[in-house]
């Protein structure tokens, strides 16, 4: 953890959370602590996106139909001025990853990060599949908890089925929300019928 | 004299029944998210924002208000039992709370952090409504110049004041700039940045863009670093009232705490962080006697507890008034509340006051209420609260997420808008891994468009001549305090002494 091993000087407060290593603090700010010197692949990359999402703005903006009004500039004056900043920023911020100026990082935990985006990915697909929001959201739900440490994944996936019905009847028909109806939906509004 | 029959009109639209229960469902949502570790007034009000579409302006505004002041009694819960402020607004609070919970005066500290809630929300909401209606008087002489300086200064202020580095800040808002872009453009019809996507036409909602960033990206961020310990919470010790000495050595810390987060509250320095440090640090340098003692050795003093929870819910009263006035979102989540009034066709500022003066004195009126309602329900209750802490993390989160897609597809009925968010919850996880603020993200696309029409629609007045936007004494004097916020930091880094630095890295209020 990169919190608390830095120089809060004498007499300062300690911004929160002294006890307790390596649990969640979600949040707990992050100070910047020692910067780990050499460059930072990381915040290079980051760079290189915001040159892209720069070009991807100007050669947006620079197919707009010319228009002439009183204001002599239309609606690509916003998007140059917006892509000049974050072209701008762009040079900065290899500035700040070639002297190692981002905040310590600890270990990417790859593991349930993964579990966790394929858990939405899985939603989205069962979603498109037209299965219903019960079924999409029992896989995100059963996913996102087995991903934190909560196993097995069908005793996740199957709490996950017991919410998302919950929260179906509670939205659609407490408070008439739309949402994507599939085999179980069908099934449950005929009860409430 | 006039405030306060308008006060009074409002309070009767408040009393309604409807209206008093909108409140009470905010004030309770307010305070289990401010209890909970992870999420905050701010992602509440996004994942709310589609929901409440069916609930009507004045309902869910206040709704949303009382989430806004109930996230800050509740995040001092956390703060003290847990030693994991639930709001960045709570992290002072910690500090000397969780000393005293740990030394058996955990209930003094949750009394006096909940009575100083409401001593800082009261006495702050009275101020916003003598002050709102002179603020009404200067926004009317306003022009696109002044508005779009403001802007600026809006901007420049909310990237500078978190997250230890101009550079970054200034990314984050840029990013935000770019995705208010997206859809067809007001004054011309011309579709920017749509790429043939139906979707992307009716621009992003700001909804998506909130719950993928604090929802979907801080679930991400709090997984990646998951290690698997448990947290200690400390048991609640001793009774949560004050003993008549208590309140004496509470009472100063209430009033510095107040004047601290309201003068700071307004200013777009990204709500309540500042204000409670330097309540906290006042408190700390002032300290005579029992309270040098409490302070010195470690025990917890209530001081250090008492100051900086009257100045967060201070602070949050303080926000609304540029927010109701001139339409400026100073915090995380009066950046969301603006979200909500323009998803009513609201546009906070000066004629809303004359357009629609029974929402925005009802809206006053409801806080008042609202903090009654929440001295009752952190004082007594306190212990309900405490059991939301022994919620295990993969339901919590998996429930977060769950909730978040419900509020996604139920409003926007697209899978596209899914996919939306999973790309926003991937750009926050990355975000909060290196060190970028997100507020700024929000503010920048929920302003962005509204300073590109002011710009634009000055541009048409002066016929494409770019000098009024600095014709103006007005507009000069803000752009002056623009450049200190972003310089002014840079400036007192240098001049400070070594390690007395502090950086915030977070910014959800």
């Amino acid at each position: 953890m990169t919190h608390g091993a830095d120089g809060a000087g004498e007499g300062r407060p300690q911004l929160a959370g002294r006890a307790g290593e390596g649990r969640p603090r979600p949040r707990v700010p992050e100070r910047v602590s020692v910067p780990h010197r050499g460059r930072d692949l990381g915040g290079l990359l980051i760079a290189v996106a915001l040159f892209a999402l720069a070009a991807m703005i100007v050669s947006d903006a620079s197919g707009y139909r010319i228009r002439r009004s009183y204001a002599q500039f239309g609606p690509e004056i916003f998007p140059y001025l917006v892509a000049a900043g974050l072209a701008a920023l762009a040079v900065l911020t290899v500035g700040l990853a070639w002297i190692g100026g981002f905040p310590a990082r600890d270990r990417l935990n790859a593991g349930p990060v993964a579990w966790i985006v394929g858990a939405i990915v899985a939603q989205i697909l069962v979603l498109a599949a037209g299965l219903g929001f019960i079924a999409g959201s029992a896989v995100l739900f059963g996913g996102a908890a087995r991903g934190m440490g909560r196993r097995p994944l069908v005793l996740t996936v199957l709490v996950g089925a017991v919410v998302a019905a919950l929260l179906y009847v509670l939205f659609r028909h407490g408070l008439g929300l739309t949402l994507p109806a599939g085999p179980a939906e069908r099934a449950l509004d005929a009860l409430f019928r | 004299m006039e405030t306060f029959s308008l006060l009074l009109d409002g309070l009767a639209v408040a009393a309604q029944p409807s209206n008093l229960m909108f409140a009470l469902i905010g004030v309770m949502l307010g305070t289990a998210v401010g209890v909970l570790p992870g999420i905050g007034p701010a992602l509440t009000v996004a994942l709310l924002l589609p929901v409440s579409l069916s609930f009507g302006a004045t309902g869910s505004l206040i709704m949303f208000a009382g989430i806004y002041y109930g996230g800050m009694y509740g995040g001092a819960i956390s703060s003290i039992l847990l030693n994991t402020p639930g709001e960045t607004a709570s992290i002072m609070t910690a500090v000397e709370g969780n000393r005293m919970a740990r030394d058996g005066r955990g209930g003094k500290a949750l009394g006096a952090a909940a009575l100083g809630s409401f001593f800082g929300g009261t006495f702050a909401t009275l101020g916003l409504a003598l002050v709102a209606p002179f603020m009404v008087m200067v926004a009317l002489s306003f022009g696109p110049a002044e508005y779009f300086a403001l802007m600026v200064l809006a901007f420049t202020t909310v990237s500078a004041a978190f997250g230890g580095s101009v550079v970054r800040g200034l990314t984050a808002l840029f990013l935000g700039l770019a995705i208010g872009l997206v859809g067809i453009d007001k004054l011309t019809g011309q579709a920017r940045l749509a790429f043939g996507f139906p979707e992307l036409r009716d621009n992003i909602s700001i909804a998506v863009v909130a719950v993928g960033l604090f929802a979907i990206g801080e679930t991400l961020f709090v997984a990646s670093q998951r290690v698997g310990a448990d947290d200690k919470v400390e048991a609640v010790r001793g009774s949560v009232w004050l003993s008549l000495r208590d309140l004496k050595r509470c009472l100063k810390p209430y009033l510095r705490g107040t004047a601290l987060g309201f003068m700071f509250g307004p200013l777009p320095t990204g709500g309540a962080e500042i204000p409670t440090f330097l309540s906290y640090s006042t408190e700390r340098r002032v300290a005579r006697g029992e309270a040098r003692a409490d302070f010195d050795d470690g025990r917890g003093a209530i001081e250090g507890v008492a100051g900086p929870e009257a100045a967060n819910n201070a602070s949050a009263a303080g926000t609304l008034i540029p927010l109701l006035t001139l339409g400026l979102p100073t915090s995380a989540t009066a950046a969301m509340m603006l979200a909500g009034f323009q998803q009513y066709g609201l546009q906070p500022g000066p004629l809303l006051f004359t357009n629609s003066p029974d929402l925005v004195w009802g809206l006053v009126a409801s806080l008042f209420i609202a903090n009654v309602m929440l001295v009752v329900l952190n004082m007594p209750f306190v212990g309900v609260w405490v059991r939301l802490l022994m919620i295990p993390r993969p339901w919590l989160y998996a429930g977060i997420l769950t909730f978040a897609s419900l509020g996604v597809v139920g409003a926007q009925g697209s899978v596209f808008a899914l996919g939306l968010l999973l790309v926003f919850g991937l750009a926050g996880f990355v975000m909060r891994r290196f060190g970028y603020p997100l507020a700024p993200v929000l503010v920048g696309a929920i302003l962005g468009p509204l300073a590109e029409e002011q710009l634009r629609r000055g541009l048409m007045i002066n016929q494409g001549d770019w000098s009024f936007l600095v014709g103006s004494g007005i507009a000069l004097t803000i752009y002056a305090v623009a450049f200190l916020a972003v310089f002014g930091p840079v400036l007192w880094r240098l001049l400070a002494p070594k390690g007395a630095k502090t950086e915030f890295g977070m910014d959800t209020d």
